[in-house]
């Protein structure tokens, strides 16, 4: 998997967004907005980052749906299970279970959570079991508002977790508001540089800026990709738009929506 | 009490190399020793008790084994929805220790008290609560925790009453002690129960006050949730006098005492001697705060008169 080509991996995020829009119209669920704006960088973690020693954390639990559109299309979530998402009695709830799938380690959903726990399986593998293994961590932006993150910050740069790398899904909403409007993050990728970690900052859609991002080489610290992102992307009439974090799509929506898709296969612009 | 745990948790951390040791910036004079013999397994996580028990639930996912160390408050409240989420709902085996459970940091202040803990403890899934009678008892809690493969919360404390007394029976399960028993146990009586270091109380009334011997017995209760089944001298004390009196350093809502009479054994009176709050709250030594809520020997010893006036 990790010879995968940009362009392949294109491929596997253009067939992850029609699956992640038919679960989402079959089961008229929110988190639209938040699984489209995440899903490249899903997509690259799962096609080509991800050996079977590391581990991926989902920080931002709403993005649950995008992650088990992700792992169905890698193979690593049976069609049975992936048949149930948001139904009574299924494992696949808006936000991810505890103990409930084998490829997702951690429950999470209240936000500031994953990433104490990235943190933690870090520096277990570095500095208890001695192992090369490495752990992955996607953030919203909106969740840098908790404080746990930078806890985790500090003790990730203080022990030097250079096998953690932590990823801020930057759209710029957040529940109630722009991010800038709700509580300014900005300059983002200097705060987590300030905080002790190499920081990229790169279109958080465009596979070889990610690919970069990723294959940039290590120098003792943790790092963080603050990936500009467009929430909702692909699907013009979602994009950058505050109620696609709630609402559920219309039948003529979700036509729409899969015909945008299949528009702006080629589109990597949006990311700001 | 902290001497007798970190002996007892520095066993098993010989013992267990899956084991580590994590502490939120506190263990001044007591965990030297640890951090010396542990290297990379002992962990100071520094003043973050959120990111504290998050970073042990992600090292247990890893199959760690990790004790937690703060005192009781900081170890209990902040980080609630860490242990909640985190821990509790993967049923990891973390063991979290609070230091100065009930009023043992007496003049420290409200923050530093602990009077809720195991109210808001015992209502997690998989949790299971550890609150030892007297430093002689620190050390079988511990043992048991290690042995676990879920979440745990070990209360440490020290009575503002405390007296060494002699321990008639200690159950190897339930860890439930008795210190007295009454000679005639057929005739009435009241049972005493004692929910950890609470149990200090009544031990202090039977030394030194003059605890009416023939009328009483004494158990210390440690573990939580109950296995009342196992504990067979308890029930039948229970069983006999049907009159209960439940002394524990911790707020009456959401305390053991609640969780003890809603164990549904039959009985005629049961009576609560615990903390309280006082809006008017002045601060003092344990003892004082102690005085001030009416959880004295000299409490319970009215409180035993008051139950064998016959009832009107």
């Amino acid at each position: 998997m990790t010879s995968k080509s940009l362009s392949v991996l294109e491929a596997d995020a253009l067939s992850i967004r029609r699956k992640f829009l038919k679960m989402h119209f079959e089961a008229n669920a929110g988190h639209v907005g938040t699984g489209l704006s995440d899903i490249d960088i899903l997509a690259y973690i799962y096609g080509k980052w991800l050996r079977p020693v590391d581990r991926f954390i989902l920080s931002k639990g709403h993005g649950a749906s995008s992650l088990y559109a992700t792992l169905h299309h890698f193979g690593l979530l049976p069609d049975e299970d992936f048949a149930t998402y948001y139904k009574d009695g299924t494992l696949l709830p808006a936000h991810p279970a505890a103990k409930a799938l084998s490829a997702i380690p951690a429950a999470t959903g209240s936000l500031g959570h994953g990433m104490p726990i990235a943190a933690g399986m870090s520096y277990a593998q570095k500095h208890v079991h001695l192992t090369e293994a490495r752990v992955a961590c996607l953030v919203s932006d909106g969740e840098c508002d908790e404080g746990t993150i930078w806890e985790a910050a500090l003790f990730a740069a203080h022990h030097r977790l250079d096998n953690l790398v932590v990823i801020v899904d930057a759209n710029g909403l957040q529940g109630f508001g722009r991010t800038e409007d709700v509580m300014n993050l900005e300059p983002l990728p200097s705060k987590w540089e300030a905080f002790g970690f190499r920081t990229s900052e790169i279109n958080g859609h465009d596979f070889a800026q990610i690919d970069a991002a990723f294959e940039t080489p290590g120098d003792g610290r943790p790092h963080c990709i603050v990936a500009r992102t467009v929430k909702g992307k692909g699907v013009t009439f979602m994009e950058n738009r505050l109620e696609w974090h709630y609402l559920p799509m219309s039948q003529a929506q979700y036509e729409q929506a899969l015909e945008h898709i299949g528009n702006s296969e080629t589109s990597k612009g949006g990311g700001r | 009490v902290r001497v007798e745990f970190v002996r007892a948790v520095a066993d098993v951390l010989a013992g267990d190399a899956k084991s580590m040791f994590i502490t939120g910036d506190l263990g001044y004079n007591a965990l030297e020793q640890l951090s010396a013999t542990l290297g990379r397994r002992f962990l100071n996580a520094g003043v973050a008790e959120q990111n504290m028990m998050g970073v042990a639930a992600g090292a247990a996912l890893t199959g760690l084994k990790p004790w937690v160390y703060s005192i009781a408050p900081f170890a209990t409240y902040r980080c609630l929805e860490q242990i909640r989420n985190d821990i509790c709902l993967h049923a990891l085996p973390v063991r979290i220790a609070g230091n100065g459970g009930g009023f043992t940091y007496g003049i420290m202040g409200s923050t530093h008290h602990a009077l809720e803990d195991l109210a808001v403890l015992k209502s997690l899934p998989n949790m299971q609560l550890f609150f030892p009678c007297a430093n002689d008892h620190v050390a079988a809690a511990v043992v048991k925790m290690a042995a676990l493969d879920g979440p745990s919360y070990i209360r440490l404390s020290i009575s503002a009453f405390g007296t060494n007394r002699e321990v008639l029976h200690e159950h190897p399960e339930t860890l439930t002690r008795r210190y007295f028993v009454r000679p005639s146990p057929q005739k009435g009586g009241i049972t005493i129960v004692g929910a950890g270091h609470g149990v200090q109380v009544a031990l202090s009334a039977l030394s030194h006050l003059g605890l009416d011997r023939e009328n009483v017995d004494v158990f210390g209760v440690a573990r939580f949730p109950w296995d009342l089944v196992k504990d067979t001298d308890l029930t039948a004390s229970v069983a006999a006098t049907r009159k209960v009196i439940f002394i524990e350093e911790h707020y009456r809502t959401g305390g053991m005492g609640e969780s003890f009479v809603a164990a549904g054994m039959p009985l005629e009176s049961f009576r609560i001697l615990s903390a309280s709050y006082d809006p008017n709250q002045r601060y003092g030594s344990a003892r004082f705060h102690m005085q001030q809520c009416n959880l004295t020997p000299e409490a319970l010893m009215a409180a035993v008169r008051g139950d064998q006036q016959p009832r009107s």
